[in-house]
């Protein structure tokens, strides 16, 4: 089992968007999925059509009272489920610090989904907090969308030496643009100026599209709506990279 | 859930409108292959595995009432039979290995549907069911229709089924299911040789259907249900020999020890290749890699007695034997209404067959103490066998219940028996295994783990020696013979 991680400390950036259509598109070529939603704003829930409700809530779930595999739920998409969001995640660095081995409790939940699922999307609160360390021993890969933007290769400076801090086994970083708009100066020089020696920074990049934005609207994924759109096409090129390249 | 109904589509779409938004899509014609052991494991344990073809794309799909459908994309075409091996990794792959075991899949039916697909959503528009009419491209039988559950959204499936369940109506020409107990009941005033006729062609039908799985070699399991039919044939002739014409203890006993005997070295180097994964866990000081030589050993055995066994299994003298049987049960029936043939009640030679054998059992383990040999347990084991023979033929003419529970008293016992003669079978023939594998030069390691595995079953033979007294007292204890007394009847005795 694979676990990708979409991950910023800055909110807005496209971390929800990004997690639903690769794991919609990984779900689509035959990979056994898991979206978890681990932000109490609930947007990938809602982009499911799910209710942001989980019984027991965050206590639940982090002390193990609900088992992760009762909490699934089906999307629309054959072989892509979802955890859901509920509004009692914001407590769950609480919850956490109760815990035992409280950095390593969502790596622990998700052992017990090991057999039912070849891939799983976890996607994040934009916060640093002791949800994040859970997600950074979780993953296999952090996937970060960046903004293309000097405050963003600055926030993503110290995201890397936050994960470069955090004890052993440590996820793969994966950083890619996002709402890049190619009008704009500052986005070019920066996509084309970042040093790809230092951090790994995907090809492809993802931009400021109408398309995308109307997620909330369709409620669905942007290659589930509009398969042959460009928008379809950057992720699917997004996903290929991510997968190959990890 | 799969229900065969008379029923209007339009009908089912309105019912459930009351309850969700009905999404209807086209309908699409999906090629349907039914995979399955050739002893239905899948069916009995209520699972249904297809694959199914459907816009180019060939998905396999595990199903099982009242759950979500565990699917995986069906990859590189695979050639048909198989194991459960071959499947995709994961969920679906796990839960057919576990149901089939070393039975290999078949092709049990193919057909070409035309499935309407609809889509069942909640007030948020999410889909919480899916509903497929299914019915067959020629239109020749009934439609079938699915309620197809939802993981996290059962409620919702389960209050689609209750609305569909309003607007059906059963067939008319629904087939009635076959007795799935499959006990059939005997009067045992009839004659004898017609119980015996009966069961005799039902072992002769056992071989004919098990032959091409064996010469195909599809799995091991073929080989073993007709080595238990050709058994239970001339355990039968043994066991009927009162009631039986005395031409076929001479004509037909010995043809059926050289069938017998034909498929057994196969069907031990089977034992051995089956066992190996086990085996290699017994090892402590060698590593599994070390009993790779034998693994090959095994396989290259296996292939050269295999050859001999087609080679017999293809021939004249197996297709003769089978015919001529065929024709002699036929007469064997019709020689039952005859006064001869009248002589023995089918009730009687059962009566009279398990209080012998019951006897036997009960006067050879009374007479084993710590000092007896190997010899007297082995005795004993095949005593035991006689018997589970005998309850188990005859039980068509014996009270069911008591037949059960006379067989899982005396299971015990054939248990702790079976394992300390097949722990000293197997030293035996590893033994030998070794002597040969050594003369062909094998590495040291593969004859050092083997030595291992002859430790190991030495071990389990004490074990099972030393329960052998407890286990025995536990048989004969009061409330065993009580029970084989009452199996018996009036007529019939238990020993104790």
């Amino acid at each position: 089992m694979k676990v990708y991680a979409t991950y910023n400390i800055k909110g807005g950036v496209g971390k929800t968007t990004t997690a639903v259509n690769l794991a919609y598109l990984a779900a689509a070529s035959g990979r056994r999925t898991l979206l978890w939603d681990l932000d109490p704003q609930a947007a990938a829930t809602f982009l499911f059509r799910v209710k942001p409700r989980v019984k027991g809530g965050s206590r639940g779930l982090v002390s193990g009272k609900r088992p992760v595999d009762d909490a699934v739920k089906a999307t629309d998409f054959d072989d892509l489920d979802l955890l859901p969001a509920d509004f009692s995640y914001r407590n769950m660095d609480l919850e956490l610090d109760d815990m035992k081995k409280r950095t390593a409790r969502l790596d622990q939940l998700l052992s017990a989904v090991d057999q039912d699922y070849d891939v799983v999307f976890l996607d994040c609160p934009p916060s640093v907090s002791l949800v994040s360390e859970n997600v950074l021993r979780a993953a296999d890969v952090l996937l970060v969308p960046l903004i293309p933007a000097t405050l963003s290769l600055r926030t993503y400076a110290q995201l890397t030496a936050f994960v470069a801090d955090t004890p052993k086994p440590r996820p793969q970083l994966m950083a890619f643009f996002s709402m890049a708009d190619r009008r704009k100066r500052l986005h070019c020089e920066v996509i084309d100026t970042v040093s790809r020696d230092d951090v790994r920074v995907a090809d492809t990049v993802i931009p400021s599209l109408a398309l995308i934005e109307q997620m909330t609207e369709r409620r669905a994924p942007v290659p589930a709506f509009a398969p042959r759109s460009r928008a379809a096409r950057y992720y699917e090129q997004l996903w290929a990279e991510v997968r190959d390249g990890s | 859930m799969l229900e065969t109904h008379t029923f209007d589509v339009e009908a089912v779409y309105k019912v459930l409108a009351s309850a969700f938004e009905v999404c209807a899509g086209k309908p699409r014609v999906v090629r349907r292959t039914v995979l399955d052991t050739f002893d239905r494991r899948l069916e009995r344990s209520g699972q249904r595995l297809q694959l199914v073809a459907e816009a180019g794309a060939d998905r396999l799909e595990l199903v099982q009432d009242g759950e979500t459908p565990v699917t995986a994309l069906a990859g590189a075409r695979t050639r048909w039979p198989a194991m459960a091996d071959s499947l995709p990794d994961g969920a679906l792959k796990d839960r057919v290995a576990r149901a089939c075991g070393i039975r290999a899949l078949l092709i049990i039916d193919q057909c070409r549907r035309l499935v309407r697909r609809a889509e069942l959503r909640n007030a948020d528009g999410k889909i919480v069911a899916r509903l497929d009419v299914d019915e067959p491209a020629d239109g020749t039988a009934a439609p079938v229709i699915a309620v197809r559950p939802l993981r996290g959204y059962r409620k919702a499936a389960d209050r689609a089924r209750q609305l569909v369940s309003t607007v059906l109506e059963p067939a008319a020409d629904e087939p009635t299911a076959p007795d799935a107990t499959g006990a059939s009941v005997v009067d045992p005033e009839s004659p004898a040789r017609l119980l015996l006729a009966t069961e005799l062609a039902d072992f002769l039908q056992e071989v004919r259907v098990n032959l091409p799985g064996t010469i195909g070699d599809i799995d091991t399991e073929f080989l073993h249900d007709i080595r238990v039919a050709v058994r239970r044939t001339r355990s039968l002739l043994k066991l009927g020999r009162p009631a039986l014409p005395p031409h076929l203890r001479e004509t037909w006993e010995p043809r059926f020890k050289w069938l017998g005997d034909l498929t057994t070295p196969v069907r031990d180097l089977d034992v051995y290749q089956l066992g190996l994964p086990e085996m290699t866990g017994w090892l402590l000081a060698a590593s599994a890699a070390d009993l790779e030589p034998f693994q090959a050993y095994l396989a290259e055995r296996r292939a050269v007695e295999r050859r001999t066994l087609l080679r017999a299994l293809r021939g004249a003298r197996l297709r003769r034997l089978l015919d001529d049987w065929a024709g002699e049960l036929s007469a064997l029936a019709d020689s039952a209404r005859s006064a001869d043939g009248a002589a023995w009640s089918a009730g009687a030679l059962a009566r009279a067959n398990v209080t012998r054998a019951h006897r036997r059992v009960v006067r050879g383990g009374t007479a084993i103490s710590d000092s007896s040999p190997p010899e007297a347990l082995h005795l004993l084991r095949k005593r035991c066998k006689e018997l589970r023979y005998a309850l188990e033929m005859f039980a068509p003419v014996l009270e069911g219940a008591q037949v059960a529970k006379a067989i899982k008293d005396l299971k015990m016992l054939q248990d702790v028996l079976g394992r300390f003669q097949d722990s000293e079978v197997q030293r035996t023939t590893l033994r030998g295994f070794a002597h040969e594998m050594a003369a062909d030069r094998a590495p040291a390691e593969a004859l050092l783990a083997m030595g291992e595995l002859m430790g190991h079953l030495h071990a389990e033979q004490r074990r099972a020696r030393a329960e052998f007294a407890t286990v025995f007292a536990s048989y004969i204890r009061p409330r065993s013979s009580r029970r084989m007394a009452g199996l018996l009847g009036s007529n019939g005795e238990a020993a104790g």
